[in-house]
């Protein structure tokens, strides 16, 4: 093989897979991990039962009928006929398809479906022969290791890629926030707030490590932000409140307000504040309609700081959740975890995002300080650095960290070959040594 | 089924089925471990004879007995490299899920492509005739799997090609 | 997916984009394509201007057999002196398009088989050399026929991959081009050599009008003499020939019948991929029916829950 191939970076989501080249500053391809199979269960599959067509009828349940029954099923490529990203959207959209998502909670739960995922993204979009490239692929942290080697198995066995490096998303999108300005040493130490459509996750890391029994997640994330939009908009009576057009609101006017009370007077005072909103034609032959664009502009991305103005069940805003993780870290890094607070994922992108949740979390530390103080009786602390990061690469973070660290000279050196798996099995996979640790670069 | 496959599962059948009667059974070798005696093989007098069910020379079972657990282990049927590849590629599959089954050993017995391992304490957890059935089925199933998986790489194969021949045409 | 695409699908996509009408963002990617085939898309200097660089392993060999003059011929006047590190380079406007949308399109399709047209020159010539080799023999009969005509071209090589290599050679009546191809692993030779045998098949039982394929592991007669061949002892490697007869080759067809036979190195390996996906996926199935099976043997531990009078659980202890 060619030692000048670029790796192949490929970060898959629950919702959003993101692959492409390592070197590059931004993925290839985006696209869903969906992927619309033909088959049996087609007549229902539309709802998405997520049940894959072969599994439902093991076949010593048949009472021993024979091979001869089934065999013809098997024979036929319908294995073969299926899309993915987009394209199984629309060909789910048709009849004869159903669409799944491999991908639930971050973890793989269809490994048909996956490979299938993967051998598409590897051959028909970025066009590789994986022989001749190393992989870098991301899980979500507390990935059972067994996950991991059944990814090495596909990887390995049926592709025959000729390197793998499995790196944990949290620890990647810290790697990606060494473009911040913010950022002068590349440490591998800090907290990253993960929020992407479905979930939000503050995972702790140190030194590269990271902290399971730390990890806090908080059930509300990008999807939730536009229903809340959705709902304000339906209570006004908009001529338009699909979820579409409550999404495209959310990502082209939403953002973070200092002050909640304040920016209702704001609003109030200036009628500049309230926008209107063109909803292009969806169909055609229907005029565009217009709404109007209100408080949801800063009241739905507040509900991760007030989150009891959208959820009855869920009611610790987003910085205490930080500030209680970062305290049941271990006491020797918590420092370092205040000082490099890194954001990532799409719903982390909203103007003053950042500003927001540091100022809110150093309250609570320099409230805990000053109790502290008064408790000791006149002893002085010498403060605490809160520091919440924000980059450019904010919403492919893991993505980027992954392209970033794949182009490094040494990158290959940290992967398992295709020979050493051969060599020592697929549990070669549950260790990796620490790409962009210490002592590397 | 064949006219010599059905016999020789009887015999394997029967065969198990005697030679799964274990008892709990201490090590004598060292104080309060309890180990299965036939990987320890440390003492012969807790051996029992092994014996080889065959049905032709590319298929046989071998049955370690000994006091406390038993041995089984498969040389499934491989007429060409085709086969031969899919039963390894399908053994280590299995194998690499041994956790799974409880009764599935790590590594096979050289000459042998699978093997099982069934202690005392898992004839006390599980159904003794309900063992037979699952190392029985295992051995009808496993041959159909094979030859299917071939037939599949056939016809794949053809489609393949002539798929990418048609557009000459 | 059952055909692999011929154009590179990102490149597709993006010119796509771009050419659409949304605001020019500037972009810096290097993209691979199949066979060590590396891309460049970049805006060098303003958002508008797009600059695709292509490098290909074997771009001096290409040259050799006329690439220069086809890539000329594809993108005549958006060519630009190449990048460096890169072999060609094409640049496009965003400003100054075609205007009507058929070019346009075009131009899309165009761009995105770059790789296609770049590796296309040898086949190109090659059904050249065959046309006029077939005018010159038809003045003779087959046993006059002087030994240039008889023996056909020369042996066009295109080491397009490190240890492959395409060969194409021109007969009076036909065209010969030969992958060889390597498998590395065991599982792949055995899977492939399956495959190859129902293509040699294919001719004999379905499609008449297909050309010929031949597979064999040492070098075939049409590669005597020609240097730097891997003698296979192992089995490894594979000459795989395919024989083009003069239908395949007519004018009308030949765009197609080039685009098709480069991707059938990709394409055998992919299916050769694909199918071994499968059998994971019949193994995963059939290893869950075996845990059922194993299941089964369990007793049902039945913990019934029983109250007392006053309404306390417990646990039959079984």
């Amino acid at each position: 093989m060619a030692p000048q191939t670029p790796a192949v970076v490929m970060d898959n989501g629950t919702g959003y897979s993101k692959l492409g080249f390592a070197g590059n500053d931004s993925p290839s391809f985006v696209f869903p991990t969906a992927i619309a199979t033909k088959g049996p269960a087609a007549g229902s599959g539309g709802s998405g039962s997520g049940r894959p067509a072969v599994a439902n009828k093991p076949s010593f349940l048949t009472g021993g009928a024979g091979p001869s029954g089934h065999l013809s099923a098997k024979r036929g490529t319908e294995d073969l006929d299926f899309f993915i990203g987009d394209e199984a959207l629309s060909a789910a959209a048709g009849p004869g398809y159903g669409i799944h998502y491999p991908i639930r909670h971050g973890q793989i739960e269809n490994w048909d479906h996956m490979e299938r995922f993967w051998s598409n993204s590897i051959f028909k979009y970025l066009r590789v022969e994986p022989e001749d490239h190393y992989f870098l692929l991301t899980e979500p942290p507390l990935n059972p290791p067994e996950n991991r080697e059944n990814t090495a198995e596909i990887m390995f066995e049926s592709f025959n890629c000729s390197g793998l490096y499995i790196a944990v998303q949290a620890v990647l999108a810290l790697a990606a926030s060494w473009t911040s300005t913010k950022v002068t040493d590349r440490s591998l130490t800090g907290t990253v707030i993960d929020s992407g459509e479905g979930v939000t996750h503050v995972i702790p890391v140190a030194e590269g490590y990271v902290i399971g029994s730390s990890i806090k997640s908080i059930p509300i994330a990008g999807r939730d932000i536009t229903y809340f939009v959705q709902q304000l908009l339906r209570d006004r009576g908009e001529p338009d409140s699909s979820l579409k057009t409550a999404e495209r609101i959310k990502e082209k006017e939403c953002y973070v307000c200092p002050d909640i009370v304040k920016e209702f007077a704001r609003f109030d005072a200036d009628r500049e504040q309230f926008r209107k909103f063109h909803v292009a034609d969806p169909v055609a032959g229907r005029k565009g309609v217009t709404v109007d664009v209100g408080y949801e502009r800063f009241l739905a991305p507040e509900i991760f700081f007030n989150p009891e103005i959208y959820s009855s069940d869920f009611l610790t805003p987003l910085p205490n959740i930080v500030d209680t993780v970062i305290q049941s870290s271990p006491i020797d890094v918590r420092r370092g975890l205040y000082k490099n607070i890194v954001l990532s994922g799409g719903s982390t992108l909203y103007k003053s995002f950042g500003r927001r949740l540091q100022r809110d979390i150093r309250h609570l530390v320099e409230e805990r300080i000053r109790a502290s103080e008064a408790r000791s009786g006149g002893a002085k602390s010498g403060g605490l650095e809160v520091q919440v990061v924000e980059h450019k690469r904010q919403r492919h973070g893991p993505w980027f960290g992954g392209s970033l660290l794949g182009q490094t000279p040494e990158f290959r050196s940290y992967c398992h070959t295709k020979a050493e798996y051969e060599e020592v099995g697929p549990s070669i996979v549950r260790r990796f040594a620490l790409l962009g640790g210490p002592g590397s670069t | 089924m064949s006219q010599s496959l059905r016999p020789y599962l009887q015999c394997v059948r029967s065969t198990l089925t005697a030679a799964l009667s274990l008892s709990n059974f201490a090590s004598q070798a060292s104080e309060r471990h309890n180990v299965p005696e036939i990987e320890a093989a440390s003492s012969p007098e807790l051996l029992l004879n092994p014996l080889t069910v065959s049905r032709n020379e590319n298929e046989k079972v071998l049955v370690e007995p000994s006091v406390n657990s038993v041995r089984v282990s498969i040389r499934i049927k491989q007429a060409d490299e085709i086969e031969n590849i899919l039963v390894h590629k399908f053994t280590r599959f299995l194998t690499q899920r041994a956790e799974a089954f409880f009764v599935l050993r790590r590594k096979p017995v050289k000459g042998y492509d699978i093997s099982f391992l069934i202690t005392n304490f898992h004839t006390e957890q599980m159904l003794k005739h309900k063992l037979v059935d699952f190392i029985i089925q295992f051995m009808e199933e496993v041959d159909k799997e094979i030859s299917e998986m071939k037939l599949f790489l056939n016809a794949r194969a053809r489609f393949v090609a002539e798929s990418f021949l048609t557009p000459f045409d | 997916m059952l055909l692999l695409d011929y154009q590179n699908v990102l490149i597709e996509s993006l010119l796509k984009d771009r050419f659409s009408g949304a605001t020019p963002t500037s972009i810096d990617q290097v993209v691979s394509d199949f066979d060590g085939v590396t891309f460049h898309i970049s805006t060098p200097e303003t958002k508008t201007k797009l600059l695709i660089s292509i490098s290909v392993r074997c771009f001096n060999e290409l040259v050799q057999y006329g690439a220069q003059q086809v890539l000329e011929r594809e993108y005549g006047p958006y060519i630009v002196s190449p990048e460096q590190g890169y072999d060609f380079s094409v640049a496009v406007d965003l400003e100054n398009l075609p205007a009507e949308e058929d070019a346009r399109n075009d131009l899309i399709r165009r761009i995105s088989l770059l790789k296609r047209n770049a590796m296309a020159a040898p086949f190109e010539q090659a059904f050249d050399e065959f046309a006029k080799l077939q005018e010159e023999a038809s003045k003779y009969t087959s046993e006059s026929a002087p030994q240039g005509v008889r023996e056909g071209g020369v042996v066009r090589a295109i080491h397009y991959r490190e240890e492959e290599a395409i060969y194409v050679k021109a007969n009076y009546d036909r065209v010969t081009v030969i992958f060889s191809t390597i498998f590395r692993e065991e599982t792949d030779r055995i899977f492939g050599k399956v495959f190859l045998q129902e293509f040699v098949d294919a001719r004999r039982r379905a499609i008449q009008n297909a050309p010929q394929v031949l597979f064999r592991n040492d070098p075939p007669l049409e590669l005597e003499g020609v240097p730097g061949l891997a003698q296979s002892g192992s089995g490894e490697i594979g000459y795989i020939t395919f024989v083009l007869f003069p239908r395949h080759i007519s004018m009308q067809r030949r765009e197609e019948v080039i685009s098709h036979i480069q991707t059938f190195r990709d394409y055998f390996h992919y299916h050769i991929k694909a199918s071994k996906a499968y059998i994971h996926s019949r193994m995963r199935r059939r290893t869950a029916d075996f845990l059922q099976v194993l299941r089964r043997a369990r007793p049902e531990n039945e913990e019934k829950e029983r109250k007392t009078a006053t309404g306390r659980t417990f646990r039959v202890q079984g």
